[in-house]
């Protein structure tokens, strides 16, 4: 075989994939998803008008306790994102309120239930009914509330909304008092579109939901209801236990759930949290399954398309005369190899560019899903399975497009690759979810589906020795295909015609006497 | 020995070709001289197209020896070959320059090379103002000129020509005719395929008549046509039963014209004078046999052999 001519038809095949439309779509497809996925909710969040309402409230006590309840809220969501910032490291945490950084440190060492707890303690001025159980850091937490209050008293709107405080969402306007009926007026506000809502409590809330309505144009979208309704239930609840004579400690002890705190052991054995990281690195390999597969599919494609145009065109026979079938087929397999490495690559790029700036502009957890992403041990991973599955692959479909003098030909041939094709796809979510199972190890031993599958097994991760077993039984197939189809695609590549029959490609593949 | 081998510019020596089941050739013997221009005459299905491929390097035989420009292995020689195939064909999203350049590569030219060469060529066809556009855009005749350049462009030694006169237009076949005497003129040997006996004729200094995978005939054209003897052609009116004449051979008839063989030692003067008796003779023409009729011959001989 000689390199320079293969080098000639790798290059052509290169740049004739550049000028086809699959190429730019491989190339502007995934960073388009990936943008639109992340950004979109969180620009449409941003651009959400908060939804302004207003309470009628006859009861004179529920509204300020809802809305006590609802500081509570914001806070306790303020600390998780302050021990979360902290636990990251990096700009975000010292750009926090030295209140809030104070207090995250001293959080950070704590359970997530626990945290809870303490939280919910500091925003309330009241202990949990179980403080004796919280360990001595947290205790000390709780004299920290007085700082807190007065930050919370000093502390702007616009400063909340750049914490991402569920506040920021909801805006509660004053029942104008000019002597008209309230009810009417409101009606109109509501009518006219000044305002999304509005709440009526009735006199007694504690004893029944007598009188208690939610006034709006648009019924479907509940969620300024459900967050309001939620708030009033709470507090509603302490109400009832006062009035039926019961502690409040003892009901919250009596109706607390028991909670198991998941623990993650690591390859050392050592128990590790369950943090939000954990989750998604568990399924981001799915979302590079998904990518993997489109790659490896395209690129074969793309080279079953030329092969099929060289075929039927008869440009083949002018090749022939100037090049060996073997090195038209393996210039063709790199060529195409290189498109499809440039499209995956400017993927890599892509989010490596992301993680390196977007940061700035989006939220924090889209941030952690990025960083997941540009993990280099994935990204790694995903180049090299690329790379075997797509030589594997090639080398059916190149002995496809051989045999066929059209695409409708191929379909055909195609449905018994195609089928195998999709069964890592079907088995992703499984795998996800026990990677290092049964299913998982039977199916990283059967080559077809080995790019996929160790893939998808990637958060587990499988242990050395099954990495290099399965990419030794890859190459090994590799070869076989490769081989098989070297000597399918000397004779296919010139017959026209009728598609040979089964048995005479077993005729092929047998006699040395290919070419 | 050595002498020969460097003036035959292909030669074959027992060359056997199957598929599967199916003989392609079964063992053809071939030579021919470097700087003539070879005509491979045969029915379809014949082997002409396996022979060729053979002899550029595609197909292996299976047995036999082949030799072409000295190599017993044609991929070494594949620079120094020029092929033409049948059906033609182009990469249709390529631009005309690329697509040259492309091919003249792939011929181990340098690409400054080819570029310079593929300008003066496409200007000398006339296709200049195409070099930029695609090839999807150019015309049946305007591919078929683009496809020549492309097999001629690194001056081969051996320019192989598979039916190079199918489906051209009369003045087009004029301008392949003298491509191909231009060929020759520049002493590089041509090969083509062909089954219209009149070009043969017209053009090659040698032949070699293939059917069936076997060698028929093989040798310059006039020994060729002279060793199936002379032919006498007949118009002549009323019914004939031209294979009771004396020294006929073989004859075709086309209703009142037959083409007549024949017998070695036979005197067209008898003849005649019996053909007198039968009927009315329009024209009477006594020349060596048309390539035409030792084509028919030979083929048909064998055929009726086979029944």
């Amino acid at each position: 075989m000689r390199i320079s001519e293969v080098y000639l038809v790798a290059q052509r095949e290169y740049l004739e994939n550049l000028r086809t439309k699959a190429f730019w779509i491989g190339i502007l497809t995934f960073p388009l998803i990936i943008t639109l996925g992340i950004c979109v909710p969180i620009l449409l969040a941003r651009a959400k008008e908060a939804r302004s309402f207003a309470v009628l409230d006859h009861s004179g006590f529920l509204l300020r306790q809802v809305e006590e309840q609802a500081a509570a809220q914001d806070l306790a969501a303020a600390f998780s994102r302050a021990a979360e910032a902290y636990r990251r490291g990096g700009p975000a945490f010292a750009e926090l309120p030295e209140a809030l950084r104070g207090l995250a440190l001293g959080l950070l060492p704590l359970e997530e239930t626990q945290r809870g707890k303490v939280i919910e303690a500091l925003v309330r001025g009241e202990a949990p009914a179980d403080t004796f159980s919280l360990p001595e850091p947290a205790r000390a937490l709780l004299a920290r509330r007085e700082a807190l209050l007065d930050w919370r008293q000093q502390v702007s709107a616009a400063e909340l909304k750049d914490l991402d405080f569920p506040q920021g969402r909801y805006r509660r306007v004053e029942v104008p008092q000019d002597g008209s009926d309230p009810q009417a007026r409101l009606n109109q506000m509501v009518a006219q579109g000044e305002i999304f809502a509005y709440f009526v409590i009735g006199p007694d809330p504690v004893a029944g939901p007598q009188d208690c309505k939610y006034v709006s144009r648009n019924l479907t979208d509940t969620e300024l209801h459900d967050w309001f309704s939620g708030l009033a239930t709470a507090a509603i609840r302490q109400q009832r236990l006062i009035r039926a004579n019961l502690d409040p400690r003892t009901a919250q002890w009596v109706q607390a759930p028991l909670e198991f705190a998941g623990r993650r052991l690591d390859e050392g054995g050592a128990e590790q949290r369950v943090a939000f990281g954990d989750k998604a690195r568990q399924w981001v390999p799915l979302a590079f399954v998904y990518l993997l597969w489109f790659a490896v599919f395209t690129s074969a494609q793309m080279l079953l398309n030329s092969t099929i145009e060289e075929k039927s065109s008869r440009v083949v026979e002018v090749l022939l005369s100037s090049v060996d079938a073997g090195e038209l087929m393996a210039g063709k397999i790199a060529g195409t190899a290189a498109s499809g490495l440039t499209v995956v690559g400017s993927w890599a790029v892509f989010i490596s560019l992301a993680v390196a700036i977007v940061p700035g502009l989006l939220g924090a957890s889209a941030t952690a899903v990025a960083q997941i992403i540009a993990n280099p041990f994935y990204l790694a991973s995903f180049v090299v399975y690329f790379c075997l599955g797509y030589l594997f692959y090639a080398a059916l479909l190149v002995s496809i497009g051989s045999m066929c003098n059209s695409l409708q030909e191929t379909q055909n041939l195609m449905m018994p690759i195609l089928i195998p094709m999709m069964i890592p796809l079907f088995a992703m979510v499984p795998l996800v979810q026990d990677p290092n199972g049964l299913l998982a190890r039977v199916l990283s031993f059967i080559p077809p589906f080995t790019p996929f599958v160790m893939m998808n097994r990637a958060a587990g991760p499988p242990a050395p020795w099954e990495y290099l077993v399965t990419a030794l039984l890859m190459v090994g197939s590799i070869a076989l295909a490769t081989w098989a189809a070297a000597r399918i695609f000397r004779i296919g590549i010139l017959l026209t015609g009728k598609r040979p029959r089964l048995r005479e490609i077993w005729g092929w593949l047998r006699s040395g006497e290919a070419r | 020995m050595e002498e020969r081998s460097s003036a035959d510019a292909v030669v074959l020596e027992g060359v056997r070709k199957s598929f599967g089941e199916k003989v392609a050739i079964e063992e053809l013997w071939l030579r021919i001289p470097a700087g003539c221009i070879c005509g491979f005459l045969g029915p379809n299905g014949a082997g002409k197209t396996t022979t060729i491929r053979m002899i550029i390097g595609i197909f292996r035989p299976d047995a036999g020896q082949l030799r072409v420009l000295g190599q017993t292995d044609p991929s070494l020689v594949k620079h120094r070959l020029g092929y033409l195939p049948e059906e033609k064909g182009l990469y249709k999203k390529m631009r005309v320059r690329d697509l040259i350049l492309y091919f003249a590569q792939l011929k181990g030219m340098a690409a400054d090379r080819a570029r310079q060469r593929a300008n003066e060529l496409l200007a000398t066809l006339d296709l200049a103002e195409w070099a930029d556009r695609k090839c999807e855009a150019l015309s049946k005749g305007m591919g078929q000129k683009l496809q020549i350049l492309v097999s001629l462009i690194h001056r081969p030694e051996l320019v192989i020509l598979d039916e190079p006169f199918s489906g051209l237009d009369p003045l087009s076949r004029d301008a392949m005719r003298d491509l191909i005497l231009e060929l020759r003129r520049e002493g590089r040997t041509v090969i083509f395929s062909t089954h219209v006996m009149e070009q043969a004729e017209q053009l090659c200094d040698r032949v070699v008549l293939i059917d069936r995978g076997r060698k028929l005939v093989e040798g310059p054209v006039e020994e060729v046509r002279a060793s199936a003897g002379r032919s006498v052609q007949v118009e002549a009116e009323g019914a004939v039963a031209w294979e009771q004449l004396p020294g006929v051979a073989g004859f075709s008839s086309h209703g009142r014209q037959a083409d007549l063989t024949l017998a070695e030692g036979a005197d067209p003067q008898r003849l005649l004078a019996a053909l007198v008796g039968q009927a009315r003779v329009r024209r009477f023409e006594v020349r060596a046999t048309s390539l035409h009729e030792v084509f028919v011959r030979a083929v048909g001989g064998r055929r009726d052999a086979d029944l």
